[in-house]
C-alpha cells in the first residue's frame, strides 16, 4: 500500500516536473461537435450560393507564454471549397480567413493569445462552404469530409 | 550545440490540439431564367417584299441564363400553344458554354436548344424569328415558352 502510494507520488512528481500535469487538461477544444454544411441553391448565370455556419466554438486555455492557434485539414479527394475565420474572440487577434485545402501546412488562425486575463479564451468558428457549378455535386461525386485540427502552440 | 538550438527554433512547443469534422455537401442544383421583358414580334408592311409570300421578323432582346452542377445536361424548349397560326423559330446565339442546336421551330414537344452544358454556368442570346405567309392573313399568336434543363 505504502509502496503504491509512493509510486503514485513519484509519477505525479515526474509529470509535474515535465510540465505534464498542465497538459492532462484539454488546452484547446472544439465545442459544438461535428458540422454538416449543405449548399442547396444557386443563381442562373452565376454560381451556387455559399453557406456559412457559426454553430461551433473554440475554447483555448491560457498558457504561461504567448501562444497562437493554427489550423489544418485532411480531406482526401477534396472537390469543394471550405474556409474558416475566427470571430467574437475574447482574446487574441484573428488571422485573415483561412481557405482549408487538403494537405495544407498549418496556417495561423489566432495570434497573440496573452499570458494574462481569463483562464479560458473562446472564439466562434465561422465556416463558409462554397462550390461552383463546374465543381459538380455530391450525388455524383460524394461529400467532402474535412478532419480539421486546431493546434495551440507557442508564438 | 548549435544543431540543437536550430532544431528547437524550428518546432514551437505544442500545448494541445482540438479536432472536429466538417462535411460539405453540395446538392444537385439547376437554375434557369430568361432576362428581359416579353418579346413582341410584329410583322407589318415594313416586312413585306413585293412578290414574296413569306414575311419574317427577328428579335434578339432577351437572353437565357442557366447554371447546373450535374454532368451531361442540355436545354430544351417548348411552347404551350398547340396550334399556332404563324411559325415561331428560336436559335441560341453565342452560348458561353455548351453548343447551340440548330434553329428550332417551336412546338408543344420539347426540342433541343443547347447541348453539352453539363456542370456550367452560362448564358446565350435568344434569337426569335416570327414567320408569316401573306396568304395566312392577319392575327396574333401568344406563346408561353418554357426552357428546361434536362439529362442529355
Amino acid at each position: 500500500m505504502n509502496r503504491a502510494l509512493i509510486r503514485s507520488f513519484a509519477l505525479v512528481g515526474i509529470l509535474w516536473a515535465a510540465g505534464g500535469l498542465t497538459h492532462l487538461r484539454a488546452q484547446i477544444s472544439v465545442q459544438g461537435g461535428n458540422l454538416l454544411m449543405s449548399v442547396t441553391t444557386g443563381t442562373a448565370g452565376a454560381q451556387p450560393v455559399a453557406v456559412t455556419s457559426t454553430a461551433t466554438t473554440l475554447r483555448i486555455r491560457r498558457e504561461t507564454v504567448v501562444t497562437k492557434v493554427t489550423v489544418s485539414t485532411s480531406c482526401p479527394g477534396q472537390r469543394f471549397s471550405l474556409a474558416v475565420l475566427a470571430t467574437n474572440l475574447t482574446s487574441g487577434v484573428a488571422a485573415p480567413q483561412v481557405n482549408l485545402v487538403n494537405g495544407m501546412p498549418a496556417a495561423d488562425f489566432i495570434l497573440n493569445l496573452p499570458t494574462n486575463g481569463t483562464l479560458n479564451k473562446t472564439c466562434t468558428l465561422r465556416y463558409t462552404a462554397s462550390a461552383t457549378f463546374a465543381q459538380g455535386n455530391s450525388t455524383e461525386l460524394g461529400n467532402d469530409v474535412h478532419s480539421i485540427t486546431y493546434t495551440l502552440v507557442a508564438q | 550545440m548549435a544543431v540543437l538550438l536550430a532544431s528547437g527554433t524550428a518546432h514551437a512547443q505544442v500545448y494541445g490540439t482540438g479536432t472536429h469534422t466538417v462535411t460539405v455537401q453540395v446538392s444537385v442544383i439547376t437554375a434557369v431564367r430568361v432576362s428581359g421583358a416579353s418579346v413582341n414580334l410584329n410583322i407589318s408592311a415594313a416586312n413585306v417584299v413585293a412578290g414574296q409570300n413569306q414575311m419574317s421578323v427577328t428579335d434578339q432582346s432577351t437572353s437565357l441564363l442557366w447554371g447546373t452542377n450535374s454532368s451531361l445536361r442540355k436545354v430544351s424548349v417548348n411552347t404551350n400553344l398547340a396550334a399556332p397560326k404563324f411559325t415561331l423559330r428560336l436559335l441560341a446565339l453565342n452560348p458561353t458554354a455548351g453548343n447551340a442546336a440548330p434553329q428550332v421551330t417551336l412546338s408543344t414537344s420539347a426540342n433541343d436548344l443547347l447541348l453539352n452544358i453539363g456542370r456550367s454556368s452560362g448564358s446565350c442570346t435568344l434569337q426569335y424569328t416570327g414567320i408569316a405567309l401573306a396568304s395566312q392573313g392577319t392575327g396574333t399568336d401568344v406563346h408561353v415558352i418554357t426552357f428546361t434543363v434536362a439529362a442529355q
